[in-house]
């Protein structure tokens, strides 16, 4: 893993398709220059980059599809998350929270510390530092939204971005994330019943009917539904068991772009083993859903692959059809309800 | 149908059940790569293994469903017990508050689980005997109670496991009407996949 937690040590230890050129040959004068490009948009500590973006948003999501350079990734992902702003608008806040306040989840935070990315560096010393900020912001946020409290997956999350960034930082990009301070709110991957997590499971299952008819048929068939290999993508957005590599420029367009690239590249990664999927019977199936082969994580593969697939205006649609269905339901529930009393 | 002539070989979809870091995945680690890691990364959603056991002349294939276990993750349940041939539950020894959360889970397979579903109780963590918090007493007068199969077990120490799925699947095999391979055993009714098919004429869920 090459992942540098500090962001020190730019070009030496940028992430793996950022340093490399086409043919994954390191070419440090092109690095070098899109490093340039790079801080010459977003300014000193972010200082030119909303103006940017408002000036010239196609060049960012550009730039940002093809990966944001190592050394600057924290910065960028609190810039444009949104989270920044959040910072400066509750100074103090994230300290009264891991201080003063107590979580009914902290035995249950505890219980996962160690069992978040146990095989990373950073997390791997019991009670290291990587250990108590990951317990501290989980903590933290279990108790700013006592609702939500804590649920796994959340750690995965918060380890993601305590590679990139500081304990704080860290706290106020996952609640623009949960909260919804750009895109819509992801919180109800969490809440009870599982909300959001049922409704992109349906969104995904339709959206692999209709782009992979074939494949979406032999699923039926097999009675394999999303729910079995897919629920994890979206619950901790590919950042649970998924290489680094990969799952560090999905975020980084996870968080310019928002839940659409989830959608994306899980079909790629469908469309991708396409010809072999389709020949596996269930006991063979679920498990090579679990373990694509080592090409497909290639993310200067199936990125761009990914990109090709269209579902914005889909998943819009299946987003009205899925509340209806839910309102329904709801309605005959409540109905039927009535009748027995 | 998958099972071969004398119903020598057969599938089972067994699923595991049980709080969180109660040692589920450790026990299927175990049981399929005879393996243990002190830190078992936890899981999301849920996990997918199979391995085959042979008993006496039979043998039984394993389809097992690992789940997440902590509370909020119960409404993606049900997907993976309904239709399970057999179920694990597991506590933790050490632990009387996950001792408690498995017996709802065994309640909840009694009012919605298959009816043929056979349940086995798993006190994990067993090699932690300083730390007991749940006597083996205790446990095996509930599972007594309840027509459950109960061991006490350690997946670091390989203690107990493959014997409990060696039970598991007696129990199976037994439960099997002879001479009669398309009765209500759930352990035939789902040969060639770990879910019932809706065309299926004797769904017993």
């Amino acid at each position: 893993m090459n992942i540098d937690e500090t962001g020190i040590g730019c070009v030496k230890n940028s992430s793996s398709s950022a340093s490399s050129g086409r043919n994954g040959i390191y070419l440090p004068g092109i690095e070098e220059r899109r490093i340039r490009k790079w801080r010459k948009m977003i300014g000193v500590g972010g200082s030119d980059w909303k103006h940017y973006v408002r000036r010239k948003p196609l060049v960012v999501k550009r730039r940002i599809r093809k990966g944001i350079p190592d050394c600057l990734r924290g910065l960028v992902w609190q810039l444009i998350s949104g989270s920044r702003d959040l910072l400066l608008m509750n100074p103090g806040v994230y300290e009264q929270l891991v201080i003063y306040e107590t979580s009914a989840s902290e035995l249950d935070i505890i219980r996962d510390i160690s069992r978040t990315f146990p095989t990373h560096v950073f997390f791997q010393q019991r009670h290291g530092p990587g250990q108590r900020s990951l317990y501290n912001v989980l903590k933290a946020y279990s108790v700013y939204d006592r609702d939500v409290g804590y649920v796994q997956g959340m750690g995965f999350l918060a380890g993601l971005l305590l590679l990139y960034m500081s304990e704080e930082d860290a706290f106020w990009l996952l609640v623009a994330l949960l909260k919804g301070a750009v895109h819509s709110p992801m919180e109800g991957l969490y809440q009870v019943g599982l909300p959001l997590v049922q409704k992109y499971l349906s969104q995904f299952e339709q959206l692999v009917k209709e782009k992979f008819p074939k494949l979406g048929e032999h699923f039926s068939e097999e009675m394999v539904n999303p729910s079995m290999y897919a629920s994890q993508w979206f619950i901790t957005v590919f950042s649970y068991s998924f290489p680094f590599p990969l799952a560090l420029r999905i975020w980084d367009v996870f968080l310019y772009e928002g839940v659409k690239v989830v959608f994306q590249v899980g079909l790629a990664l469908l469309g991708y083993c396409h010809d072999e999927l389709i020949k596996l019977p269930f006991e063979k199936l679920v498990p090579a859903l679990k373990n694509f082969p080592e090409d497909a994580m290639n993310p200067d593969v199936l990125l761009p692959m990914a990109f090709s697939i269209k579902v914005s205006r889909r998943l819009l649609e299946l987003e009205e059809e899925h509340k209806k269905r839910n309102q329904g339901m709801l309605q005959q529930s409540t109905s039927s309800a009535k009748q027995k009393r | 149908m998958a099972s071969t002539a004398g119903g020598k070989s057969s599938n089972a979809k067994l699923v595991l059940l049980g709080d969180a870091g109660t040692g589920k995945s450790s026990i299927v680690l175990r049981f399929v790569k005879n393996q243990f890691i002190d830190f078992q990364e936890s899981t999301i959603g849920a996990a997918f293994f199979s391995q085959t056991l042979t008993v006496d002349d039979a043998s039984v294939k394993f389809d097992i469903w690992d789940t997440a276990g902590q509370e909020r993750y119960h409404s993606l349940a049900p997907m993976y017990y309904r239709g399970a041939a057999a179920a694990i539950v597991a506590y933790d020894i050490t632990n009387q508050a996950s001792f408690d959360r498995a017996k709802k889970w065994v309640q909840e397979l009694q009012a919605h689980g298959s009816s043929g579903t056979v349940v086995a109780l798993a006190g994990n963590k067993a090699d932690l005997i300083d730390s007991r918090k749940v006597s083996a007493e205790e446990a095996r007068r509930y599972a007594q109670d309840n027509g459950l199969l109960f061991m006490e077990t350690s997946a670091k120490l390989a203690t107990n496991v493959s014997e409990m799925f060696s039970q598991i699947a007696k129990r199976l095999i037994e439960a099997q009407p002879a001479g009669n391979p398309s009765g209500t055993s759930l352990l035939l009714q789902t040969p060639s996949s770990t879910m019932p098919r809706p065309s299926s004429c004797c769904s017993s869920s």
